[in-house]
């Protein structure tokens, strides 16, 4: 499959692993996918985030994926689904916190620590990678590029794509100012 | 509706899709519990055999999940 990633997608793939080692996480998530995008210079994807206001805004939406991480890797969608059975999540990160220090709740810490360097993709960012080849074909662009990783983090539910539509990186806004329409979705 | 009136029809939801990631969140929230307990444990001295007992799981089983490689 990577054979057909640009230089620029397996920038963001490698800076992926390292964005996951420097959290402490035991695999790669697709929050580390978008930091890793965060990071690329004069690609399609940094073209496309600029265009769309984010170059100034970076800060924030690592702020963002940290304070995610700080509660337990729930999306805002999970901590609402939880709030529906009237269980409050920050309110169980805060008493864990009180007792096990800051960050105790961290996403990705759960489980074995992971054999020296070995970060292995998690099915999130696997999916991730397999919605960027789709996002590819739909556009019938040839290569896999960085932009096509950051479309699919638009379209995959969870973490990296609540805070880029918070941030006003959604799937529309991207099609636009990337392809100079607003197509549907490539699922 | 008074609030705790909606609070309990959104617990009982009809909606499948509702309900399933009520649970699936509750399972990663639950993961994350686990791994801070058990963790938090360790520390304190405790053995895979005492941490399984009180979570009511086999010795090898915590040990396979929670212990370094």
């Amino acid at each position: 499959m990577f054979e057909r990633f640009t230089k620029e997608a397996r920038q963001v793939v490698t800076g992926a692993v390292g964005q996951a080692e420097g959290m402490g996480a035991r695999r790669v998530d697709p929050e580390h996918l978008l930091l890793g995008l965060l990071e690329q210079e004069g690609s399609r994807a940094s073209f496309a985030l600029a265009a769309l206001g984010l170059g100034e805004r970076k800060e924030s939406v690592r702020r963002a994926v940290r304070e995610a991480h700080r509660r337990a890797g729930l999306s805002r969608a999970e901590t609402d689904a939880l709030a529906g059975l009237g269980i409050d999540v920050t309110d169980i990160v805060a008493r864990v916190e009180a007792a096990h220090g800051v960050g105790a709740m961290a996403a990705g810490r759960a489980g074995a620590e992971p054999k020296s360097g070995h970060r292995p993709f998690g099915k999130g960012a696997k999916d991730i990678l397999v919605c960027a080849l789709r996002t590819a074909v739909t556009h019938r662009d040839r290569r896999i590029g960085d932009e096509h990783l950051l479309l699919a983090l638009t379209l995959r539910p969870g973490i990296a794509a609540e805070i880029l539509a918070d941030h006003g990186v959604t799937y529309e806004a991207l099609t636009r100012v990337l392809y100079g329409t607003g197509e549907a979705a490539a699922g | 509706m008074s609030g705790a009136t909606e609070l309990a029809a959104r617990a009982g939801d009809r909606d499948p899709r509702v309900g399933l990631r009520a649970v699936a969140a509750l399972r990663r929230l639950l993961e994350q519990l686990e791994s801070v307990q058990v963790r938090n444990a360790r520390n304190q001295g405790w053995s895979w055999q005492e941490i399984a007992n009180e979570l009511g799981v086999s010795r090898q089983a915590v040990h396979k999940k929670h212990g370094r490689h």
